[in-house]
């Protein structure tokens, strides 16, 4: 661990519920909220990017320090969980202690929200058993400084894809705590110190899936791995398989900004025409992936500079299966109305779930820019009259024929 | 220390729009141990026995002897008393006028217990909510008492102004557990089962001197067993829900439901009593709004609650699915007892048109009892009803009732109404 015997004795507040946390710790120990903050500190940028580049105070180079573990993170201790129905408190036997609603294990249905914007859900999703998508989210404080979404999911039937997925998604969450390098001073030089650091996020996430993979194991677990960085204005994806990320623009064109590493994608390069492929046999086929039989764990790391506000998106297919097309996803997007990242996660997945729901899904998002339509979501305020002015985010909208979003 | 155990026998599924869950939880203790000696608390024991001067010279050297028994039955170390009962109630043993009023068994004191009780002679009436009020009083005498139980023996009917004798038993209940006994069939089952159900004890009728000993022993030793004090069936129901009823269903058949005492909005404890090593089957109807096909909810947590500990849980679901082979299913168990209770208001409402001569409501209620009997396997049932009636169609309900009836036989159908059997296991 990076923490000093100094550090370890400070508190700071929980973003969730206010209680003191002492540094270093992964989870409040009053509510169970995974603490967002590293024991790394975060920096935000400074709030005029340098001219040609997001954080005028990154590192030179990738980080040298090796993810500190390989072993899967243990699951919050559920304590004191709400109830998606009726806001009560679970029980120790997983059913609410107001209204008497299953709730559904934390590896089942689970939510992150490091800051105010970003926030994400993965969910088992309504027709499978269980929940071998995975998911590890990080974000500074400021709105619109510093994101990183890591998306894995879990190959399907292979022994321990649960927990090797949300293992893999941790490690690289660990490697992107830092920003990224900003390299000698050229833009080539950058992108090659960010695309090692990329690199060695999804090598992190490969160790902490073989580390816990039985070297016996003739069906050895495999996911596949989707890491978006957002720094500024600058949006940095790592890809291997089909999971994906997306920029929607407010108002502009909405970009898919991962390529599949699947067969579907080879033979759509081919000439197959894109509904044809994504729904053939071999739709979900990917020949690339984490995992102890994985031949090539290196991503395709790409670049994508935005310019104005809009949502970044990381999410597995669960969600992009029933809205492929960069449009059709706006479109949910757009149904959802004005809303925060947890909202909009929210009924993404509970899109996902009422068209069909035949994977695990899990969406993650970054807003860059105010909100669209309704005032700007307020700087994090101390002060508690200020706070009291600021008015309540809107209710999600209702979305014709769909369900309670966390019933998944 | 005592286990408890818990199993849920239910239909979890229900159709579209349906509501109502039933399931019945069996809840078993092992290792309960001796009354007294699992460190809740002491035990102890009051034997209260009718010396009116309506009990006739055999029945009182029955009861003399039973009551002597009884007292040997009774551990070293518990605390006890014997009350003699006619129109009041009086301290026989421990000879005392105040301070505490129960002494703890030794060989001295057993002897002298029993001593007392062969001098009790037969005189006065039948006042039996001055023997309880007194029976409270001893208790209350010695604080370190938290099990308390009471054996009482009556031959008569209460001769109180009306509603003396219920202002007794509520002051009574929660306070302490009674087995009462009645001998010969002077005595009024309903009045006595008031007091035993009230009290979480056992009712029935000792038809002849010789009968009573043997029982006495029995009562004395069951209560002996009982080394768990004072345990709460804790019931919570969900927010919006409806708690149709409570009834524990075996070993006997008493209606909960009435009974529930708020612990918070959601949660209602019922008494239970002592346990021994034993188990018991509570029978819980839950009505909850229903929900989209799909959903999983929980209608119940059924919880034996010592003192403010859980020891045990169990979990009654609602599942909602449109698939009506799972959805018309109903519960063996469920079925079971809902026949049982249904066979134990068809016998006291028989036997009550009976003695208001109503013959044909008699008849119809009494074939109805015959029928269920059968159909749930009731065979103590079965025996007692056909002493009452003649039995022409067992499956139809057909019946005749008897001309000649001994009253005795009647009294035994009445008390043993509320006894039920259990499921029997497949293949038996």
């Amino acid at each position: 661990m990076t923490e000093t015997p100094a550090a370890a004795a400070a508190e700071s507040p929980c973003g969730s519920c206010g209680a003191g946390v002492p540094a270093g710790s992964r989870f409040c120990e009053s509510c169970g909220t995974p603490v967002a903050d590293a024991p790394a500190p975060l920096q935000p940028p400074s709030a005029v990017p340098s001219e040609d580049h997001a954080l005028g105070d990154a590192p030179i180079s990738a980080p040298t320090r090796r993810p500190h573990d390989a072993l899967p993170d243990p699951l919050p201790d559920p304590g004191r969980r709400p109830c998606g129905t009726c806001g009560g408190e679970v029980g120790p036997d997983l059913y609410c202690l107001s209204c008497g609603t299953k709730a559904p294990s934390e590896r089942d249905h689970f939510r992150e929200a490091p800051a105010t914007w970003v926030a994400g859900v993965c969910d088992k999703g309504p027709k499978k058993s269980r929940n071998e998508d995975a998911m590890a989210l990080l974000a500074g404080e400021q709105p619109g400084s510093r994101a990183v979404l890591v998306v894995l999911d879990g190959v399907s039937n292979l022994v321990d894809s649960d927990v090797a997925s949300l293992a893999g998604a941790r490690a690289a969450r660990d490697v992107l705590r830092t920003p990224l390098p900003a390299g000698m001073g050229t833009p080539q030089s950058r992108d090659a110190a960010v695309t090692q650091v990329l690199t060695a996020a999804a090598a992190a996430a490969n160790t902490a899936i073989v580390a816990i993979t039985d070297p016996d194991e003739p069906n050895p677990a495999s996911a596949t791995f989707t890491a978006a960085v957002l720094e500024g204005t600058r949006i940095t994806t790592a890809q291997l398989g089909d999971s994906r990320a997306y920029w929607f623009p407010d108002g502009g064109t909405a970009v898919q900004l991962t390529v599949d590493d699947s067969v579907a994608q080879q033979q759509i390069a081919s000439g197959v025409a894109k509904e044809v492929a994504e729904t053939g046999e071999y739709a979900h086929a990917i020949t690339k992936w984490l995992g102890r039989d994985a031949q090539d764990v290196v991503p395709s790391v790409a670049f994508h500079d935005v310019d104005g506000p809009g949502w970044l998106l990381a999410c597995s297919d669960g969600l992009w299966n029933y809205a492929s097309e960069p449009d059709a996803l706006a479109a949910q997007i757009a149904a959802a109305g004005p809303v925060g990242p947890g909202e909009l996660a929210l009924a993404l997945v509970a899109f996902a779930s009422a068209a069909g729901g035949h994977d695990n899904i899990t969406a993650s998002l970054a807003r860059v820019g105010p909100l669209p339509a309704v005032p700007p979501p307020p700087p994090p305020v101390q002060n508690a009259g200020v706070t009291a002015a600021v008015p309540a985010p809107p209710a999600p909208p209702v979305v014709p024929g769909e369900g309670a979003p966390t019933d998944g | 220390m005592a286990e408890f155990t818990t199993a849920v026998f239910q239909n979890e599924f229900l159709p579209d729009g349906g509501t109502d869950v039933n399931a019945i939880v069996t809840i078993s203790c092992k290792g309960a141990g001796t009354a007294g000696q699992s460190g809740s608390g002491d035990a102890g024991e009051i034997i209260i026995v009718d010396t009116s001067g309506s009990m006739g010279p055999a029945t009182m050297a029955a009861a003399k002897d039973a009551a002597q028994a009884a007292i040997g039955e009774i551990v070293d170390g518990t605390w006890f008393a014997v009350i003699a009962g006619a129109d009041r109630a009086m301290l026989a043993y421990p000879p005392v006028t105040s301070g505490p009023a129960l002494v703890q068994m030794n060989p001295q004191t057993r002897q002298e217990a029993q001593a007392s009780i062969g001098r009790f002679v037969g005189s006065g009436g039948t006042a039996i909510s001055t023997w309880l009020d007194l029976a409270g009083q001893v208790f209350a005498s010695v604080p370190q008492v938290t099990q308390r139980h009471v054996l009482l023996l009556t031959d008569g009917e209460n001769r109180e102004r009306p509603g003396r004798l219920d202002e007794a038993i509520n002051r009574a209940t929660g306070y302490f557990q009674a087995d009462c006994r009645g001998a010969g069939t002077d005595w009024q089952v309903a009045e006595i089962r008031r007091i035993s159900q009230a009290l979480l004890g056992t009712v029935d009728i000792i038809p002849r001197p010789d009968q009573m000993r043997a029982q006495f022993q029995e009562i004395m030793r069951a209560s002996m067993a009982r080394g768990v004090a004072d345990a709460k069936l804790r019931v919570w129901t969900p927010q919006g829900s409806q708690v149709l009823f409570v009834r524990q269903v075996a070993p006997t058949l008493e209606d909960l439901t009435d009974r529930g005492v708020s612990v918070n909005p959601l949660t209602r404890d019922f008494p239970t009593g002592a346990w021994a090593d034993e188990s018991r089957d509570y029978h819980v109807a839950i009505r909850v709004a229903a929900k989209a096909l799909g959903q999983e909810q929980l209608a119940a947590r059924v919880q034996l609650a010592l003192g403010e500990n859980v020891v045990t849980q169990g979990l009654v679901k609602a599942t909602w699915s449109n698939n009506s082979e799972l959805t018309t299913r109903i519960d063996k168990q469920v079925a079971h007892y809902t026949g049982q209770t249904e066979l134990a208001a068809a016998i006291q409402e028989g036997l009550a048109a009976k003695a208001a001569g109503d013959e044909a409501t008699a008849t119809t209620k009494l074939g109805r009892a015959v029928q269920l009997a059968a159909e749930t396997g009731n065979d103590e049932a079965t025996a007692k009803l056909k002493k009452v009636v003649d039995v022409q169609n067992e499956a139809d309900g057909t019946v005749r009732l008897k001309r000649a009836v001994d009253k005795a036989d009647e009294m035994a159908l009445d008390t043993a109404s509320t006894k039920t059997t259990r499921v029997r296991p497949a293949g038996s």
